[in-house]
């Protein structure tokens, strides 16, 4: 039955704006930064096509078809286009709104849910330890593999994907939440105060990454106050289109670390920066103006953060590397930072710093290994690892854990040299005990 | 014939993963740039050389189907809408630079090659393809001639028709036509090349294009110069012009689009100023700076409000870039961007401005105004809302009454964009009756049976 409030074929709930479809005035110059398009070719796989699709349904020109779903998913959500928008436009995220109705209109396939506990036991070395059953659940939806598993009919994948799969996974650990104080106190003369918001992928899979962004935040003079309590950001559940999750978890965290009172909210995880940026969107209907402007004003990517109060080099030890480094999409497109990453490498003594070609095109995570298996899609990572190459340096530096995970295992898998490093953990390396 | 035989037919020829058929491709590659326009054809094919094309065309003259090409769908006015619906041909397949011959200063493509991808691919080798589009970046290189295409180099350098040495088409009964070469003079017969560079897609499917090269310049100066109103800008561009420079680049901008791009560049462009003119001067280095002095002098003499010159390469580089994005980023305040493309001569650009914004008071409009001012082309953009009927039909009275001086002033109603679907009834003001008759009789010469980008450029019972 058609709701009165809804917009063409969209159901009301959830639905994307009349308006952010109309913004779009068709100039095409998103098209040569997108990767699905770079991929396939196909108008439709390209954000102006994407836009024109979901305006297509606002219109009730057509309906909600198994076509849209697809390109919802097929979409890497890794925000080139809004980056390369003139017009303000954000086809990621219309159709990141348009999965959320893919739940409300269709019903889902009977395999996603296997593979699910297949997952479950694949990925919980001991189920006992973590705070929450559903942990490694939003880390398999986080790396894009439940992505890879709802597109698998689409990319044709072949039937040995799944062992590839499983190789790709790296080991999880006790989570570093458990472990980290809560309270880590402020090293030489004390700046501020800064709540650190641990991603569920740093904390089970890298967590000496993190350990070492806590480290070096309290070497450059900040208390840092780790609160246990802290739940999973949302991203992965917005990416999946469930919207209700996020706003339950958004609203948690918002309130448990505005209580804190601290002069910043850091992350080294650019999923969850990006994400904690979008609460005030997600949590518009609260309408607690200032509370949400507030939030939004103290979280900063760790990169960003540090810039801003200015890094204090005199201690740093010299690490005499040369090292390029990979804008993640979720730092670079989402949050526009990409100019914070670069001068903090290049304020370490010692380092060499090499800009790659094309540095800012997506390392192909989000498809992750998927997409390894046809001969087209092999050219998304192989594009990246080229660059890296040709700028020859001895580590390849991001700042996200998913490019992280595509990249390690893309250089594993091509014979390349270079390790992978977050950009915290280059910093840790420079900065003494 | 129904669509799933022929669909079998096309997919025989170029290949399965050459054909698309699903409504929701088809629903995507049926539009353009140009706001408000929309037709679905009923097969979309990506030939990848001119046999494909050769048999496409076949094809579709065996069963009466009409065939629209698409570049890569930025033009704006309508041009690769296939508005009877048919056979829409993409060249986004046909990408390759076949040659770049240093000796003939030449350079030989397929006719779906990005306009940037061949500039890029010739400066490697040091040399220079002038005509760039704010569209560069995505247009295709046919999409360019069949539009002729200008930019922001068009007052020193010329616009796509002057680069244009040769071209081989498929025309609409399928046989091959090569016009032109890398001879640099070429007067056997008639004009055929010229014919088909602006042609919108109605006299032949462009298939491989051969383009002049040049020495790029040695140096070059950008200047941004604001102004508190925007007519002693129009002045300044007419002086610099009668001082007999003639710079490679004098872009304007008003306040509505300085405000819309720096939105988006956030490079620190002064809001509060009427207007902006970007101009660079380009070529040997004693003569770039003698220039460079004499457009400054009269920036001066004009009354600019301030003279800032670009600090390096890559901040002048950042200039231009910003400027190329003045029409999309005026699309960021309101749901429909209304364009047009009035051309005036460069004396009367000051009086232009004026009339502009005289209507722009008298229609109630929101209006941004930019374009290529050395070439006195510009491009009034009226800022509203399709679904606002006051609104649009105000909107088609501004353009009706700026029409109507232009063309008075002797200017015209298409600098650059075309006529295709949306500027058939003002062409045929310009031209006239028996302008419009023997158009329509060149385009029965080379596609009698009208199925050739039809509906384009004049009305079908149009006289
Ligand atoms: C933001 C923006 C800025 C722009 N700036 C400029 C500018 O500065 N100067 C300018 O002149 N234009 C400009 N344009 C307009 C447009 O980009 C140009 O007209 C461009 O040449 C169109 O190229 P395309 O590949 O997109 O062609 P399309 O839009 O796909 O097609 C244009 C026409 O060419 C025909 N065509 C395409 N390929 C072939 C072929 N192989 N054989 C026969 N016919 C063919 C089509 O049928 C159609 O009539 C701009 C557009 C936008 C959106
Ligand atoms: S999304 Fe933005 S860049 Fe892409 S076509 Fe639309 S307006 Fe242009
Ligand atoms: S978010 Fe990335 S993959 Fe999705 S449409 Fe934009 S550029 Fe393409």
């Amino acid at each position: 039955m058609a709701d009165p409030k809804s917009l063409g074929n969209f159901t009301a709930q959830d639905a994307p704006t009349y308006e952010s479809l109309l913004q779009c005035m068709r100039c095409g110059f998103c098209l040569p930064t997108c990767p699905t398009f770079a991929l396939t070719g196909r108008e439709r796989s390209s954000p102006r096509g994407r836009v024109a699709l979901a305006r297509a349904v606002a219109e009730a020109k057509l309906p909600f078809t198994e076509a849209i779903k697809e390109e919802a998913f097929f979409c890497l959500d890794c925000r080139a286009c809004s980056t390369a928008c003139p017009s303000g436009v954000n086809p990621g995220e219309v159709m990141e709104i348009c999965r959320s109705q893919v739940h409300q209109q269709q019903s889902l396939p009977k395999w996603q849910e296997s593979f699910r506990n297949f997952i479950l036991q694949k990925m919980l070395p001991d189920p006992g330890r973590l705070e929450s059953s559903m942990l490694p659940a939003r880390i398999y939806q986080k790396l894009g593999i439940q992505w890879l598993v709802r597109n698998s009919r689409i990319l044709k994948l072949g039937p040995r994907w799944f062992e590839k799969a499983e190789g790709m996974l790296p080991e999880l650990h006790t989570p570093l939440r458990q472990r980290i104080p809560e309270l880590n106190l402020a090293k030489g003369e004390k700046r501020g105060r800064v709540g650190f918001f641990l991603g569920c992928v740093m904390t089970l899979m890298y967590a000496e990454v993190s350990r070492q962004t806590v480290r070096v935040l309290s070497h450059q003079g900040f208390d840092v106050i780790t609160p246990k309590l802290q739940k999973c950001c949302g991203a992965p559940h917005l990416t999946e289109g469930d919207r209700e999750t996020t706003r339950q978890l958004a609203a948690h965290n918002l309130d448990l670390f505005l209580e804190l009172d601290v002069d910043a909210i850091v992350t080294d995880c650019a999923g969850c920066s990006a994400a904690l940026k979008e609460y005030e969107e997600i949590l518009h209907e609260r309408r607690e103006i200032d509370k949400l402007a507030k939030f939004r004003s103290l979280v900063k990517d760790v990169s960003e953060f540090l810039v801003e109060w200015g890094l204090r080099t005199e201690q740093l030890q010299p690490v005499n590397r040369s090292v390029t480094y990979h804008d993640p999409c979720h730092l670079c497109h989402a949050q526009g930072i990409s100019k914070q990453p670069r001068e903090l490498l290049k304020a370490i003594p010692g380092v060499e710093f090499r800009e790659m070609n094309e540095s800012s095109w997506c390392c192909g995570s989000a498809a992750t290994f998927s997409l390894k298996f046809t001969a087209e899609s092999q050219n998304i990572l192989d594009r990246k690892l080229n660059n890296v190459q040709n700028t020859g340096a001895d580590i390849l530096i991001t700042a996200n854990p998913g490019c992280h995970l595509q990249l390690a295992w893309g250089l594993r898998e091509a014979g390349m040299p270079q390790p992978v490093m977050h950009l915290m953990e280059l910093l840790g390396q420079a900065t003494p005990e | 014939m129904t669509t799933k035989p022929l669909i079998d037919q096309l997919c025989r020829q170029l290949g399965k993963n050459n054909v698309l058929w699903l409504p929701e491709d088809l629903l995507v590659l049926g539009y353009d740039s140009t706001p408000g326009l929309h037709a679905t054809p009923d097969v979309v094919v990506y030939p990848t050389d001119s046999e494909q094309v050769k048999a496409v065309v076949k094809i579709a003259c065996d069963h009466n189907i009409p065939i629209t090409p698409r570049g890569s769908g930025t033009g704006l006015s309508g041009g690769s809408i296939p508005i009877n619906g048919g056979i829409v041909i993409c060249t986004n397949k046909m990408n390759k630079i076949l040659e770049i011959d240093e000796e003939n200063l030449t350079a030989t493509c397929q006719a779906g090659v990005v306009t940037l991808d061949l500039f890029n691919a010739v400066a490697e080798k040091g040399l220079f393809y002038p005509p760039d589009p704010g569209s560069q970046k995505i247009s295709t290189l046919a999409g360019n001639v069949m539009e002729d295409a200008g930019g922001l180099r068009g007052l020193k350098y010329g616009v796509t028709r002057d680069y244009v040495m040769a071209l081989k088409c498929v025309l609409p009964d399928g046989s091959l036509l090569a016009t032109g070469g890398k001879s640099v003079k070429d007067v056997a017969g008639y004009a055929f090349k010229d014919l088909l560079i602006g042609s919108e897609g109605t006299l032949g499917i462009i298939t491989e294009i051969t383009v002049k090269l040049i020495p790029p310049p040695q140096d070059k100066r950008t200047f941004l110069a604001y102004f508190d109103d925007i007519r002693s800008a129009g002045k300044a561009v007419s002086q610099i012009i009668a001082a007999k420079i003639i710079p490679s680049t004098m872009e304007i901008m008003d306040k509505a689009t300085i405000n819309c791009v720096e939105d988006y560049v956030k490079i620190g462009l002064p809001r509060q100023m009427a207007a902006l003119l970007l101009i660079e001067v380009d070529g040997h280095p004693a003569v770039v700076a003698e220039e460079a002095e004499g457009v400054e002098r009269i920036l001066m003499q004009v009354g600019a409000a301030d003279v800032l010159m670009a600090k390096n390469p890559e901040h002048a580089a950042e200039l231009t870039a910003a400027r190329r994005t003045a029409l999309s980023a005026l699309a960021r305040v309101s749901p429909t961007t209304l364009l047009e493309d009035a051309t005036v001569p460069r004396s009367m650009l000051a009086d232009t401005f004026a009339l502009i914004e005289l209507l722009t008071e008298k229609y109630q409009l929101k209006v941004g105004t930019f374009g290529h001012a050395g070439d006195g082309n510009l491009h009034p953009t009226v800022l509203c809302d399709e679904r606002d009927e006051d609104e649009m039909q105000r909107a088609h009275a501004f353009y009706d009454e700026l029409y109507e001086q232009v063309l008075a002033w002797g200017g015209t109603v298409s600098g650059e964009h075309g006529i295709g679907i949306a500027k058939k009834d003002y062409l045929a003001r310009q031209i006239g009756p028996a302008g419009v008759a023997v158009m329509k009789r060149i385009k029965q010469a080379f596609d009698p049976a009208g199925l050739l980008n039809p509906g384009k450029i004049f009305a079908d019972g149009q006289e």
